[in-house]
């Protein structure tokens, strides 16, 4: 599948543009470098976010795709500045929010609370985005308020494990060089899309 | 090179023009200069991203910021990403001015937008050579279809095209290698179109520049079906000046090549009204030079062409060489896209496609031709195809394993359409000299005054309306129509400026692409086209350059040049 193809489909599923993979995008300032900010702690912690999204099943997940160092490069390098602030706050945001659920941190969480809180996050990610959605319109980018950090999240992970090496090549299928064409190629349910 | 610069010919761009002129003027004995004003590229090993897969993009083929700050024309569409970049002009050291948006892609480097092109190889049919001579518009074509045929048939055989042979008056066939084949969704639906609309709208494998059989004399390999052509093919499997053209010209002995060069201006002789040779800044030193030759062939890009033109024999004429027809500069062309209609295909879930096909399937235009009539002039054609994407629209998996297996398997089959639309060529749509900005050699820069007017408009309420008609003629479930927006230019079909006419007093060029104002000179790209038609222009440039090259040597051989 074509990369903006990905893009769109991931925007379509987490409801709004892909941040950070915007085509149209005028007068956006690049963001000052925030390489400081994602710490190794700071990784571990996306790492687990990312694996909660993306769990290894017979596969491996979002942890052996090493989404968390991912985010950290796509956010320092694609994000417009607005952007950054507002994913890294949510790294403070999501551990709060945890707290408030499960009177401990993410860190500490088990697997389960895990998956209890980021389903939680949907439903108020979803809330807040149809929010601002209605306040952005109009508006120039530069004055848009950026979607809920969730979702942030939520987009890389998805673009990063399924453009790494393990995601393309462990849970899809890849082909680097088909050869051939066939157009009415065998198809049974279950067997993996190929990964472009 | 020769002590004193002296040429045969000189061939001014590397592109598809540039390299078909080179190729066509070496082999005819011709000693000569081919000047490139980006860097070189060289076949296989100068593509770098080729073999890489896309994880191995630090942004997984995205943009970053600091690409998009550098690069403000490209990022307004597709072409800025990792996997292509650095094959684009530099927008800092080649500013050009907007009067109204238009959108420049510029190739600045050898074999230019050959590299990145989109490959479709379409003949004009005879309507479009005809068709601004029974509507009045602008001027009529010097040439007509029969003019160009034996050309088409010389250059598709060189350059390989595949495709399939549907007899249709309105897209003439060519000389095919072996079509790809219409994956089960396209086959399925072709015949319910072809039924539904009696025989006159008609779906076939997009026509294109990738070789289905091996060429082992130009040493290129069948197509592989990884669709990674843009950047650049290490199985030289579709058409470009370094696969291509560019081998056979070297191997002539007749070639000499110079990159880095940029050439300001043809130097002009008002006695013998004939051009005496070019003028060149080297890109790197700003050193200055000058060559001289007995024809020159200008491929420079059409805006580009043009360019040189309006900088050339100034104290002759004022607003440059070909400038005393008024023309120069004017009747600016594109194809308006990114308009159409795609929908769901049920019933094919037990079928996959197996490798990545880089062509899709054409329809040609049915608009104003046969008995049909619409309220606007000429047409469009769509191009698209069928393909099965990723379960990801699954929204009730929100996360965790559910989601990943959901989005690990394919999605239902869509089919989808978009049209590519003929855009008239207006006196008043033009480019010019813009004085007060200069590029990074000091050199003046080209002002676009550009714009679509009523019957694009028109035409493009027609485009998605009929995508959906069609796309309920061919069963689809859940159409869904679009209109994504279209600026000027993003076609990068770009055509116009210096036209070919009958008539020095309203053309450029005359029906062998010869300035009217100077004969060895012959511009035989882009710019030359004095209408636009709805299909993609690159094989029309190909077949009219190797018709001037042939022209042009039999001249020089007689003595008149």
């Amino acid at each position: 599948m074509e990369r903006r193809e990905l893009l769109k489909q991931i925007a379509i599923l987490t409801g709004g543009a892909f941040i950070g993979g915007e085509l149209f995008l005028t007068g956006c300032k690049s963001g000052a470098s925030l390489e400081a900010g994602f710490t190794p702690t700071t990784i571990a912690f996306l790492d687990e976010v990312a694996e909660t999204i993306i769990p290894a099943t017979k596969t491996p997940g979002a942890k052996a795709a090493k989404v968390g160092e991912f985010m950290k490069v796509f956010v320092t390098d694609c994000y417009t500045k607005n952007d950054q602030e507002a994913f890294t706050k949510g790294i403070v945001q999501l551990d709060e929010a945890c707290n408030k659920m499960h009177s401990k941190s993410f860190m500490e969480c088990d697997a389960k609370q895990r998956h209890d809180l980021l389903v939680s996050l949907e439903k108020e990610a979803k809330t807040f985005n149809d929010g601002i959605g209605k306040e952005n319109e109009g508006k120039k980018d530069e004055e848009r308020k950026s979607v809920h950090y969730y979702t942030m999240m939520k987009q890389i992970t998805l673009l990063g494990f399924f453009t790494s090496k393990t995601g393309m090549t462990e849970t899809l299928r890849h082909v680097p060089v088909p050869g051939r064409y066939d157009g009415a190629f065998p198809y049974k349910k279950g067997d993996k899309a190929w990964a472009e | 090179m020769p002590e004193n610069n002296v040429y045969d010919a000189i061939v001014i761009g590397s592109g598809i023009s540039g390299g078909w002129a080179a190729k066509e003027l070496t082999e005819k004995g011709m000693k000569t200069l081919m000047l490139e004003r980006g860097r070189p590229i060289e076949h296989k090993s100068g593509y770098v991203n080729a073999m890489k897969d896309v994880w191995d993009f630090p942004h997984r083929d995205n943009a970053t910021q600091q690409m998009k700050a550098d690069y403000p024309v490209l990022k307004r569409d597709y072409p800025l990403n990792e996997s292509t970049f650095g094959m684009w002009a530099n927008e800092k050291e080649n500013p050009y001015t907007e009067v109204k948006r238009f959108d420049w892609y510029r190739g600045y480097h050898l074999g230019g937008r050959s590299l990145m092109w989109g490959r479709q190889s379409y003949r004009w049919s005879k309507l479009d050579f005809e068709g601004n001579a029974k509507e009045g518009i602008a001027v009529d074509w010097p040439i007509r279809y029969e003019d160009l045929a034996p050309w088409y048939s010389y250059v598709e055989k060189f350059a390989g095209i595949q495709g399939s042979k549907e007899g249709l008056d309105i897209l003439p066939d060519g000389e095919f290698l072996p079509a790809m084949e219409m994956n089960a969704v396209e086959k399925h639906v072709a015949p319910k179109l072809k039924e539904h609309y009696k025989g006159k709208r008609h779906m076939f494998i997009g026509r294109s520049a990738n070789i289905t059989e091996p060429k082992p004399e130009q040493d290129r390999v069948n197509c592989q079906y990884r669709d990674r052509c843009w950047r650049g093919c290490p199985f030289g499997a579709y058409f470009s000046t370094q696969s291509a053209t560019l081998p056979v010209a070297r191997k002539t002995g007749n070639l000499t090549l110079e990159t880095n060069k940029i050439v300001t201006r043809i130097l002009y002789n008002k006695d013998t009204k004939k051009a005496t040779g070019v003028e060149v800044v080297d890109a790197e030193t700003s050193k200055t030079y000058t060559y001289n030759a007995k024809i020159i062939f200008v491929c420079a890009s059409t805006f580009n062409s043009t360019w040189i033109l309006m900088n050339s024999a100034t104290d002759v004429w004022p607003d440059g060489l070909g400038s005393s027809s008024g023309e120069l500069g004017h009747n600016v062309m594109d194809h308006h896209l990114k308009s159409g209609a795609e929908g769901v295909i049920e019933g094919f879930d037990d079928k996959y496609e197996y490798g990545r096909r880089p062509t899709g399937i054409y329809i040609p235009r049915f608009q104003n031709v046969y008995d049909d009539k619409r309220d606007y002039l000429r047409g469009f054609g769509y191009q698209g195809g069928a393909y099965r994407g990723r379960g990801l629209e699954i929204a009730e998996f929100t996360l965790g394993a559910d989601l990943k297996d959901a989005l690990s398997e394919p999605g239902p089959w869509k089919m989808g359409i978009m049209g590519f639309g003929e855009i008239l060529p207006y006196h008043e749509n033009r480019i010019s000299l813009d004085k007060t900005k200069k590029d990074k050699w000091g050199l003046p820069v080209l002002a676009f005054d550009v714009e679509m007017k009523e019957n694009e408009a028109k035409m493009r309420k027609d485009i998605p309306a009929e995508a959906q008609a069609m796309l309920e003629a061919m069963g689809a479930k859940n159409i869904r129509t679009y209109d994504y927006g279209y600026a000027f230019g993003m076609g990068i079909h770009e055509m116009g400026t210096a036209r070919m006419g009958r008539d020095p007093k309203t053309s450029v060029l005359n029906g062998n692409n010869q300035v009217w104002d100077a004969l060895n000179v012959f511009v035989t790209d882009g710019a030359c086209m004095t209408s636009a038609s709805c299909v993609n222009p690159s094989l029309t440039y190909m077949a009219l350059t190797a018709r001037a090259v042939d022209f042009a040597v039999k001249e020089v051989k007689k003595g008149n040049l």
